[in-house]
């Protein structure tokens, strides 16, 4: 069967679709709850505002009843069943609602035995696309209030996942906005290279923001906070900015999802996830791994073949 | 039989980080042999490649290296069986990403040399150091050290209608006096 045969390109997605889904996400988490196969599902509530949703945790039928799934959902959700959120895979499995980017974070973390399927139970989602920073939330999701990383999703299709909600949808016509500016950096000239990211990291306050909403970024003592010896500098300062960056891309390599919190969650805009994304490139250029929605043996930088491309080694 | 020193009007600042095992007994063996090298490269001991971090070369670049030498046993010949394999594909990861940010990766080199290959580690340092000196002093990490968030408005040099471009930082930066 070939999903991408019969699936369903559209100029708007509306708000019926997201409906459809909120229903089915609404049944499942009822069930299992119900039937006690998972002990919390970690789900999207209906934020305060008008056209939000935030994060939670829901354990009782009651509340599982007001989940939500609408182009409001954007954050990846995996991030709250990390060692670095402690406590909720504690008392027992646990269901989540994902979509193709929160899976492959999922599998990622399975991949490092942070996590073990039959601890989860997965609400795929069949996610036609979340909204972007700073656009009109309409309820409708249309060609101009699609997030970047969107435009060009592979994995709308949550495959692997214990049940999925909706029916493949997606845009038509989306540009791959990324992809040309990965394009542009790349023809740059050196010097402007580093131009244009010192500009955009000396903007960098240190706030962390991206470490903390990274389901990667789970150690319990960051390279980046230590200080005997100090590895980066840790004052929001150019030379510790570039430093911290520089790492952080490096720390994710062959391991980031590409779901983009970071970069949604920066402050100070900075693309952060072309330097995932550029990563992710090369990775699959060298050794030809993509990070995919199921876990694998080993990560592109865990493994090794002897006969590894060593051009740039005399 | 000393060659002939030459007075260079830059000296480049190499830092090598090298294996124990392989390269560091390769650079010891050229020492023994009176071979003759730039001095320009500083030796920094590891037990093995892999205990290089990516961290060790930015760090020496912001410290005010010029050059970056990461040294190690052959394939195959890692004293702790795969260490430099997977160094290997660090590296090849790393320097897409330095390439990236805009880094010339001619200032980086990468390369295997036995404990046997002192003429080898002569002539890696040599071509390194002398490629490294033709392209000049390495300025953009040193640059950022000295930098501050602000300094662009601190300078006097500077002209200050450019650079505040907004009213209300110009109307605060005035303010400030």
């Amino acid at each position: 069967m070939n999903a991408k045969a019969n699936k369903n390109q559209v100029t708007s997605i509306e708000p019926a679709y997201y409906q459809a889904i909120t229903e089915a996400i609404r049944k499942e988490a009822v069930q299992i709850l119900k039937d006690e196969t998972v002990v919390g599902v970690v789900g999207y509530l209906p934020g305060r505002r008008k056209g939000t949703a935030s994060p939670a945790l829901v354990t009782t039928v009651e509340e599982a009843e007001k989940l939500i799934f609408s182009p409001a959902c954007v954050n990846n959700l995996s991030v709250y069943l990390t060692k670095a959120k402690k406590g909720v895979l504690k008392q027992g499995k646990v269901g989540i609602v994902a979509k193709g980017c929160d899976m492959r974070a999922l599998a990622g973390l399975m991949t490092e035995s942070q996590l073990q399927r039959e601890d989860l139970f997965i609400i795929g989602v069949v996610c036609p696309g979340v909204y972007g920073f700073g656009v009109e939330r309409t309820g409708t999701l249309t060609e101009a209030n699609i997030a970047r990383k969107c435009r060009e999703c592979t994995v709308h299709m949550p495959e692997g996942s214990d049940v999925a909600a909706g029916t493949h949808t997606e845009l038509a016509d989306l540009t791959p906005e990324e992809a040309e500016e990965m394009a542009r950096i790349e023809a740059m000239p050196q010097a402007e290279r580093w131009a244009f990211w010192k500009e955009h990291f000396s903007r960098c306050i240190r706030c962390m923001a991206c470490r903390q909403v990274c389901p990667f970024c789970y150690c319990e003592q960051c390279l980046c906070d230590k200080n005997r010896p100090q590895a980066v500098e840790s004052s929001p300062r150019p030379a510790g900015n570039m430093a911290w960056h520089l790492v952080r891309a490096m720390h994710l390599a062959g391991r980031c999802g590409g779901c983009a919190e970071c970069e949604r969650v920066c402050p100070m805009d900075i693309p952060l996830n072309l330097l995932n994304r550029r990563m992710a490139q090369e990775l699959k250029e060298l050794y030809d791994f993509e990070a995919g929605l199921t876990p694998v043996e080993k990560g592109p930088l865990n493994e090794y073949k002897e006969n590894d491309d060593q051009s740039f080694i005399k | 039989m000393h060659a002939e020193h030459i007075k260079h009007d830059f000296e480049p600042k190499i830092v090598a980080f090298v294996c124990t095992w392989c390269t560091y007994a390769g650079a010891d063996l050229a020492g023994t042999s009176r071979m003759q090298y730039p001095s320009n490269v500083r030796v920094l001991k590891f037990p093995c490649t892999g205990r290089i971090d990516p961290v060790f070369i930015l760090r020496a670049f912001q410290k005010g290296a010029d050059g970056v030498l990461v040294s190690g046993c052959h394939p195959g010949d890692c004293h702790y069986m795969a260490g430099n394999f997977h160094a290997r594909r660090r590296f090849a990861a790393f320097r897409a990403l330095l390439s990236f940010v805009g880094v010339d990766l001619n200032r980086l080199q990468f390369s295997w040399v036995s404990a046997a290959e002192g003429g080898k580690w002569v002539d890696v340092v040599t071509e390194l150091t002398e490629r490294v000196r033709t392209m000049g002093p390495m300025p953009e990490f040193k640059e950022l050290e000295h930098e501050e968030q602000w300094s662009t408005f601190a300078g006097a040099s500077v002209d200050k209608s450019t650079v505040l471009n907004s009213p209300e930082l110009k109307e605060a930066y005035d303010s400030i006096g």
